[in-house]
């Protein structure tokens, strides 16, 4: 692996590449990475975009990219980078464009579509080693339509779907893992919030070949219910308390990149967002904060001994 | 028919505000409609929500033309054209503005007729960036002065609608907006009824009429860049973020790199400037700036002219 650019903060861009004016809520968490990403992968790309809340980035005519886009159903995403793929790889065949225009391929979905909907197509893009990258802005929900909870939404969670007082019944599914178990090229996680581990792995990746498959957890003022103002805190947050697990994984092989040494506790990350209120109020919901420290405790514990796993 | 109009910016809680209000209406034996309006554009950007509430069937449909009642949440929406706040505002209208000026300042500066009041002043809130969650103080400001909804009904409806939000929201709540509607007794049944309109009466909305086109012609391709910066999301601000220079260490740009609109770029000499046409007043930069050197203002005193921001 060639050295990062990215070796201190000081490195990362000070001029963006993404457009301003976007329709997306003040404080958004994903577009916030999505930015950050932008600035590395430069306007040489041409993004596929299943619907979900970045569909809005482009309304016609407006648009903040810098270069191609295209719309897709939520589910087929990596197949229209397939598509995509295919007739740079004709043009460049024939000759009729040079490989100084080549372009990459950018798949961006939000979790709906990555952990649910699209997980079948983006299973065979992989299997047929696309060369491409996917970018899931994970904001642990349906946000674009009120935050209904999908495959990614975290145990206890309240949702417009699961306002119960124990909130959402489910686990979220490990999304990493599923895409590693594919073996492509490269995955990892990242978060806006971490804007210097962003950067070395979004680099990392533009210069591999293949699948590459980027998750970044991406907090949601609107759908998590928090103030705007703290997106970044929360990011934070979640690599602090061990929530949100920093690491990549190149042909199988899994690295933590941040490993955070002294954990906080999970409540301190919770007890920020309005979606886990119920968990504190009226009283403390102490089963299940103990169970989701306990999940959290036993992910760390397994890091640091490989042979569990 | 009673129309009512609720404008206010998404994350308001107008959407809430035209439930409270509805439900209150039903639960006076009404026949309610109620429903919300938004564009494409979310949390900071002008939307509205209506009402609808008559003792006979209701068959008009869509959005309210000429309303009894406009309520508006923030004022910094009137002079939005995109918000349409003055739609179809006649000297029958009334406008309830939330607002620090008085309503004779509105009446002058948007020449109309009718009556103007604004919210009763709650006090300020020690931390100016917390959200102040005025829908239901709206909600009761609305349900007196049509003057057909009692107390105990404006209180079952707000029980009733913020009762996933747990008791001490709901409480809070009650009491914001018992409390306005208890200042606005002298004000009860100003907002009257509209008339109601037959459907051979019905007017089409005031569309604009396009030819069908060719593909080509009606829908050109784009090939300019970036050209989302055309939108000015700026106006989505309630809260404006001012850059202290003195205080400013020129660090690694943490406001720049956070910023989720690039909003912020940095000049020559490496001191960030914030570009006011499209920051939507989100506060990352506030919290994350490490020197704290960037502080927030309400958008009225900025626009009232304070120099702050300009680097000297």
């Amino acid at each position: 692996m060639s050295e990062t650019v990215f070796k201190r903060m000081k490195s990362l861009p000070s001029a963006h590449l993404l457009g301003a004016g976007t329709s997306l809520c003040a404080g958004c968490g994903g577009l916030e990475a999505l930015k950050e990403i932008y600035d590395i992968l430069g306007e040489k790309t041409v993004i596929v975009n299943a619907a979900g809340c970045m569909t809005l980035l482009t309304i016609y005519p407006f648009t903040p990219f810098r270069g191609s886009w295209l719309y897709t159903a939520m589910a087929s995403a990596p197949a229209g980078a397939q598509g995509i793929r295919d007739a740079l790889d004709i043009l460049l065949h024939k000759g009729r464009i040079s490989p100084e225009e080549d372009l990459k391929v950018v798949v961006l979905t939000g979790d709906g579509a990555a952990y649910g909907m699209g997980l079948s197509s983006t299973s065979g893009a992989i299997e047929r080693e696309l060369d491409f990258l996917y970018i899931c802005y994970d904001n642990e929900g349906y946000g674009n339509t009120g935050q209904q909870f999908s495959g990614a939404t975290p145990h206890g969670a309240r949702t417009s779907t699961s306002k119960g007082p124990r909130g959402f019944p489910g686990y979220k599914k490990d999304l990493f893992a599923i895409w590693s178990a594919h073996r492509p090229s490269y995955v990892a996680t990242v978060v806006g919030a971490e804007a210097l581990d962003l950067a070395r792995k979004i680099e990392k990746a533009a210069g591999l070949k293949g699948p590459r498959l980027i998750i970044a957890l991406s907090p949601c003022p609107t759908g998590w219910s928090y103030d705007p103002k703290e997106t970044v805190e929360i990011g934070k947050l979640a690599v602090k308390t061990g929530v949100w697990p920093l690491k990549e994984s190149i042909n199988g092989e899994v690295v933590h990149t941040k490993v955070p040494h002294k954990r906080l506790p999970v409540e301190a990350y919770l007890e920020r967002q309005g979606r886990f209120a119920h968990l504190f109020s009226p009283q403390r919901n102490k089963v299940l904060l103990k169970e989701i420290q306990a999940r959290v405790d036993a992910y760390w514990e397994r890091v640091s001994q490989p042979t569990l796993l | 028919m009673y129309r009512i109009r609720f404008h206010g910016r998404g994350g308001q809680g107008m959407k809430t505000a035209s439930r409270i209000l509805g439900r209150a209406f039903f639960l006076e034996g009404f026949e309610v409609q109620d429903a919300p309006r938004y564009g494409a554009e979310r949390r900071g950007a002008p939307m509205f929500a209506y009402v609808r509430a008559s003792r006979n069937t209701i068959n008009e449909r869509g959005i309210i033309r000429r309303p009894d009642l406009v309520v508006v949440a923030d004022d910094t929406l009137v002079p939005v054209s995109a918000a349409g706040v003055l739609q179809g505002v006649t000297e029958h209208t009334v406008m309830l503005i939330n607002s620090n000026e008085k309503p004779e300042v509105w009446k002058d500066r948007l020449n109309i007729s009718g009556q103007v009041l604004t919210m009763p002043s709650v006090a300020e809130k020690e931390d100016r960036l917390e959200p102040r969650f005025i829908s239901a103080s709206c909600a009761g400001v609305a349900a007196r002065l049509v003057g057909v909804i009692s107390r105990t009904s404006l209180k079952q409806a707000i029980s009733a609608e913020l009762a996933h939000l747990g008791a001490a929201v709901v409480d809070k709540n009650l009491a914001g907006a018992l409390e306005s509607y208890d200042l606005m007794g002298s004000h009860s049944g100003s907002v009257t009824p509209g008339h109601e309109v037959p459907a051979y009466a019905y007017q089409n909305p005031e569309w604009i009429e396009l030819p069908f086109e060719d593909a080509r012609v009606s829908a050109p391709a784009i090939h300019a860049t970036a050209t989302s910066e055309k939108m000015k999301t700026g106006l989505w601000r309630t809260m404006r973020p001012v850059i202290d220079y003195s205080r400013c260490n020129r660090c690694w740009w943490v406001c720049s790199t956070f910023c989720p609109d690039s909003a912020i770029s940095l000049d020559d000499e490496g001191y960030p400037q914030i570009d006011y046409e499209h920051c939507k007043g989100c506060m990352v930069c506030v919290a994350q700036c490490p020197s704290h050197a960037i502080h927030a203002i309400p958008e009225q005193e900025a626009e009232a002219g304070t120099p702050a921001g300009e680097r000297l």
